[in-house]
């Protein structure tokens, strides 16, 4: 019936999942368990495996490191939501306050969120644009991997089975940042996403220095748009909108299903990408932010 | 397989032998501590009808497992009236009509309760709406919930700053 644990510690947790006979489940806030269990039993295909509970490790702090900001595994997206953070994580930020409801909000982790590998993960785009890399550990060692490289494809990362996603690494982007998100679904909350789009730009002397792009639930990973980033670089904020076109959506690779098909979600990217870059060329108007 | 826990449920401790890891807090509730007022409506996170709060935060309750929660404070619906008489947000739910079945009502006045305690939301009804966002209604009303708790949130604001002070 059982095996389940509830290690105190990040070495005891290593240590029970290199030994373990069968592959646990990672527990964290468990958002994303449930519901699949839930849905399994319904349809009488649930397959119990031992559970290996994570949220007694203590890994739930957002620190600044220097260089970079560390958000532990451990760390929910409502504590994301309510910490002081500097402008570039507005876009991450916006996503926490539309990732289900509010009861989601205070037991679902972000890196959960990452590890759970939806296509329609709301973490993941903003994340990209921010470069974030995953911290993995085991009992070999640390290591860290790129977003983009964590992510493999619908519900499947790069974890071994030996191995515990611990925190999520943010670098420092230089100078003037401004960051958003924009989420289209069936309604506002409690919905998953149709599509998704998140941009950070770097702005020096009223120019684009920098633009990162992604958008998510148009394809089995978020993508970033590199055309148009690099397209971007030395237009004026405000030209930004009028410079996105349909041909810069050619890494997505949208799908017909329950909430939409690809055709809408492809004219929806375009929209909302269009709608987010205007936003971040009048922050004040739009409720973003400004200066780092 | 006994696994013992305790938990401060509506004020009272009670200490559980529970038979099962893995039995969700809501299932805790309603099968095994005679608790019912927490409603099963989907068990997968997905219309709030569960909602308790869990060591002063509002959470689903089908998305907890009872173990991982050992020493936790809880407060249920069942802990909000004292005797007969009703909490302020039952009694603004009943003089705003702020439900039709009432299955979800349960569900909406603990999650109503975590966002005034929250304090982030105030009397704006667009910021009440957000921060009710969690709790589904299929009777549709929203309008009435969200009245509830505005008149609620004055009379409970101008109390918590009371004792605050």
């Amino acid at each position: 019936m059982s095996g389940d644990r509830k290690p105190a510690s990040l070495a005891e947790a290593l240590s029970l999942l290199a030994g373990a006979p069968e592959a646990p489940l990672l527990l964290a806030g468990g958002t994303d368990v449930y519901p699949a269990r839930a849905v399994a039993e319904a349809w009488g295909r649930y397959a119990p495996r031992p559970v290996l509970d994570l949220s007694g490790l203590g890994l739930a702090g957002i620190e600044d490191r220097g260089d970079h900001h560390r958000i532990g595994a451990g760390v929910t997206w409502a504590a994301l939501r309510d910490a002081p953070l500097p402008p570039w994580f507005d876009g991450l930020r916006q996503a926490a306050r539309q990732v289900g409801g509010v009861q989601v909000q205070a037991r679902g982790t972000v890196l959960g969120n990452l590890c759970n590998a939806s296509p329609a993960a709301d973490g993941v785009p903003p994340l990209l644009t921010l470069e974030a890399e995953v911290e993995l550990a085991s009992r070999r060692g640390t290591r860290r991997l790129p977003l983009g490289a964590f992510i493999l494809g619908n519900r499947r990362t790069a974890l071994a089975p030996d191995e515990i996603a611990t925190a999520i690494l943010v670098p420092k982007p230089a100078g003037e940042t401004r960051s958003a998100f924009l989420k289209l679904g069936a309604r506002s909350y409690l919905v998953i996403s149709i599509a998704m789009v998140a941009g950070l730009l770097e702005i020096d002397s009223g120019r684009i220095a920098a633009a990162r792009l992604a958008i998510g639930a148009c394809s089995p990973v978020a993508q970033r748009l590199p055309e148009l980033e690099a397209a971007l670089i030395g237009a004026r904020p405000e030209e930004a909108a009028a410079l996105a076109a349909p041909e810069h959506l050619a890494p997505l690779s949208p799908i017909d299903d329950v909430r939409a098909t690809a055709e809408y979600r492809r004219h929806a990217a375009l929209v909302l990408l269009r709608r987010l870059l205007a936003g971040l060329a009048a922050p004040q108007a739009q409720g973003g932010s400004q200066a780092a | 397989m006994s696994l013992p826990i305790t938990l401060t449920i509506n004020g009272a401790e009670h200490r559980i032998a529970l038979d099962d890891p893995r039995v969700t807090l809501l299932d805790l509730l309603r099968e095994r501590l005679d608790l019912p007022g927490t409603k099963k409506g989907c068990d997968r996170g997905q219309c709030g009808a569960c909602t308790i709060l869990l060591d002063g935060r509002r959470v689903n309750s089908c998305l907890a497992l009872a173990i991982s929660h050992d020493g936790a404070e809880i407060t249920t619906i069942e802990g909000l009236s004292q005797g007969e008489e009703l909490h302020p947000l039952q009694a603004a739910f009943v003089a705003h009509d702020a439900f039709q079945c009432g299955f979800c009502t349960p569900g909406q006045i603990m999650s109503a309760l975590g966002l005034i305690q929250e304090g982030q939301a105030g009397t704006d009804p667009e910021r009440v709406r957000e921060g009710m966002s969690g709790n589904l209604c299929r009777c549709g009303a929203y309008r009435g919930i969200t009245e509830a708790v505005v008149e609620a949130q004055e009379k409970l604001g101008q109390a918590g700053r009371k004792e605050a002070a």
